[in-house]
């Protein structure tokens, strides 16, 4: 069995494309879709004021300060004809026109950005004319100070919890969310094309000489379904570890939870792989279905967009047959929930029992045929 | 030392082997002799334990092979017909692999290995990468990988196909003197009928699936030593007299041949004036005569009425 284990990696050295192309494609997946979301996400969003009708300079300037307490957006301001400047030639999609109590927004396109931008404006607004004639009613001077100091300590504390108990709504991260279904996606082309290698085997014969030998047939099998299962495994964990030590992600799982939630996966997606091997007859017909059902599983199971912008029952309940699903769920749970292994049974026990079940039909079929 | 017992096998309800029977004692040289489809390839699969009969046993030193397997399985060496190697990988980390298959050292195995290649005159390029070698470089190499463990059966598959007069002939040599010399049992498939005169001591005949003749080559030449066989050519083809000579009742067999009939006679029958009356008064010019005497090609045509290589 540790031969056949070992002559894999040796024929996998001398021809090691295939394999490396999937590692570099998750590498250049992760960083364009993670990044590329990072960008809005993480980073501050720039907006141009003006002062417009009846406002004076240095009360704007006050407005603009008030409107930076945020970390999301960075107010600057600009003269009107800038900012129009700005939006024409495309470098910004809005801009915020300060008069003395209230704003306008001059909008190239209604897009999320200017929805984001005008109910925090008019937040700020709203907060400061309360702030003011709370101010002109009591006649109190430091109301300022006092409102500050009372909400410290509220009256009311308000916690949202949904039934199940988690909390509500879904935290998206669009980096991680890219992250683990681009590795996930890729891993699963890498193993099962790895795995069409015991196809290749009874192809040329070389599986008959095995079987042939003093070995044991489970020890062919065994080794044979090792390879895989560690060439997986190593392919996830160095996506990951790369990710998250050298990129500096935010993954935020304990590396033994990593390991533990890959394996499971890599389990299960060998095991996907055998049943297909069962199912197929040619090398040929197995490269034609590997993708087929890899991509398929990849987009039920919430590898290319979460499935929380999934609103069809029907595919929902399909995605809950994809490994990915589980995988994608265990690694979500353990990054944004911060989910132990026991924390994370559910998935993981799926994604085991889902494993267990298609090896066992999948060399079923395989040693029926034979 | 091995018995197949009565085995047969058939594929999704057509039966490929059928009540085959054949045994081999230690040290004899056996051929497995019939025409492309007849079961020799199943019949070697079935005695090496690769596929399960669907009746009928097979028997090593009398024990069932197809019930303990793990027998059978340490002793033989087979040679598959089609090359079975790694093509990546050259030809002396393959043989390295397939030793590792028997559980040998890897010590053991590397003497062994420089041993083997000698033997089937494959020294040089041993290091270079299969893929790289001709056809008849990976035949032996293909030859090689069964020798390794010194098995005591070596079963091979129509090894030679592919491979250049001289070479067949240095690698006939080297299974002959693996036999003769190292007392290993040798269970021989051809469809060539020279190689197996040469090689074996016993030979089986195959066709559609049964045994249809076995015994010593001379055993099986005798059926024929009877008969002979006469060869005519004529200028263009004559069918009523054709006709005539195949229903003539002396003639055993009439059959056409590209330029005339091949007629198979009782020895010493001296037909061959009454067949030139015949041809006398049908007027056919007569082009080319011909009388030999039986090949082992002869009996199979004389058991199946076909020609073991079309
Ligand atoms: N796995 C299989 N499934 C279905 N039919 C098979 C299978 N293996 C062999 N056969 C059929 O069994 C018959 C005998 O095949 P086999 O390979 O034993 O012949 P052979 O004597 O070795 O012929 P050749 O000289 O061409 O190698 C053929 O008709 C073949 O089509
Ligand atoms: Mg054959």
């Amino acid at each position: 069995m540790k031969a056949i284990f070992f002559l894999q990696w040796k024929r996998l050295r001398r021809k090691p494309y295939l394999v490396l192309t999937f590692f570099v494609l998750t590498l250049l997946f992760v960083f364009f879709l993670g990044s590329n979301n990072q960008g809005s996400q993480g980073g501050q969003m720039e907006v141009n004021a003006y002062t417009g009708e009846g406002a004076q300079e240095a009360e704007a300037a006050g407005w603009i300060d008030r409107l930076n307490d945020s970390d999301s957006f960075h107010f600057e301001l600009v003269d009107e004809e800038q900012a129009r400047k700005d939006i024409m030639d495309g470098s910004r999609s809005l801009a915020l026109e300060i008069r003395e109590n209230d704003y306008r927004m001059l909008v190239a396109v209604e897009d999320q950005d200017h929805q984001l931008v005008d109910s925090y404006a008019n937040q700020v607004f709203r907060e400061e004319q309360r702030l003011q004639q709370a101010e002109e009613q009591t006649g109190t001077a430091d109301l300022r100070e006092r409102v500050q100091e009372e909400m410290n300590h509220p009256p009311l504390d308000l916690t949202i919890t949904s039934v199940s108990g988690e909390e509500s709504g879904f935290v998206y991260n669009a980096s991680l969310q890219a992250l683990f279904g681009m590795t996930l996606f890729f891993s699963m082309y890498t193993i099962m094309f790895s795995l069409s290698n015991v196809v290749d085997e009874k192809r040329q014969g070389t599986w008959d000489r095995m079987i042939v030998s003093p070995l044991r047939k489970w020890e062919v099998y065994a080794g044979q379904l090792a390879y895989c299962f560690v060439l997986g495994m190593l392919q996830i964990m160095m996506i990951f570890v790369f990710f998250e030590w050298v990129l500096g992600y935010d993954v935020n799982i304990p590396l033994g939870t990593t390991a533990v939630i890959t394996a499971c996966f890599t389990f299960a997606v060998v095991s996907v792989g055998m049943l297909l091997i069962g199912l197929v007859r040619t090398t040929q017909q197995l490269q034609a279905v590997i993708p087929i059902v890899v991509t398929s599983m990849a987009m039920l199971g919430g590898a290319f967009w979460p499935l929380e912008i999934v609103s069809n029952s029907f595919v929902l309940a399909l995605s809950k047959g994809t490994p990915i699903y589980y995988g994608i769920q265990a690694l979500h749970d353990a990054s944004a929930l911060g989910y132990g292994i026991t924390g994370l049974g559910g998935p993981l026990s799926l994604l085991i029992l889902f494993g267990v079940l298609c090896m066992g039909i999948g060399i079923n079929l395989m040693e029926r045929r034979s | 030392m091995l018995e197949v017992e009565n085995v047969s096998k058939s594929f999704k309800g057509r039966n490929v082997v059928e009540g085959m029977n054949l045994y081999l004692e230690k040290g004899e040289s056996i051929g497995l002799l019939g025409p492309n489809g007849a079961g020799k390839s199943t019949t070697i699969s079935i005695i090496s334990s690769l596929i399960k009969p669907s009746s009928g046993d097979v028997k090593l030193n009398g024990s069932s092979v197809i019930k303990k397997p793990a027998a059978i399985r340490k002793v033989i060496g087979i040679v598959p017909q089609d090359i079975a190697l790694y093509e990546e990988l050259s030809a002396y980390e393959n043989l390295l692999f397939f030793g590792q298959m028997y559980g040998m050292s890897k010590a053991g195995l590397a003497a062994k290995i420089q041993e083997v290649c000698r033997l089937v005159g494959l020294e040089d390029r041993q290091k270079d990468i299969v893929k790289t070698y001709s056809g008849g470089m990976k035949r032996r190499v293909n030859i090689a990988a069964a020798l390794l463990h010194d098995p005591e059966i070596l079963i091979m598959d129509e090894p030679t196909v592919g491979i250049d007069p001289q070479s067949r002939s240095y690698i006939l040599e080297m299974i002959r003197n693996l036999n003769i010399e190292r007392g290993m049992t040798v269970l021989y498939t051809s469809h060539y009928m020279e190689e197996v005169e040469r090689l074996c001591d016993r030979v089986y005949i195959m066709d559609h699936g049964k045994v249809i003749s076995s015994g010593t080559k001379e055993e099986l030449k005798n059926i024929l030593s009877a008969e002979e066989t006469i060869y005519i050519d004529f200028d263009r083809v004559y069918p009523a007299m054709y006709d005539e000579l195949q229903h003539h009742q002396d003639i055993l067999r009439a059959s056409e041949t590209e330029n005339g009939l091949k007629l198979i006679v009782p020895k010493g029958s001296r037909l061959l004036s009454r067949v030139f009356q015949i041809t006398e008064r049908h007027k056919a010019q007569v082009t080319n005569v011909n009388v030999s005497v039986p090949s082992l090609e002869d009996v199979f045509l004389h058991l199946t009425g076909r020609k073991l290589r079309d």
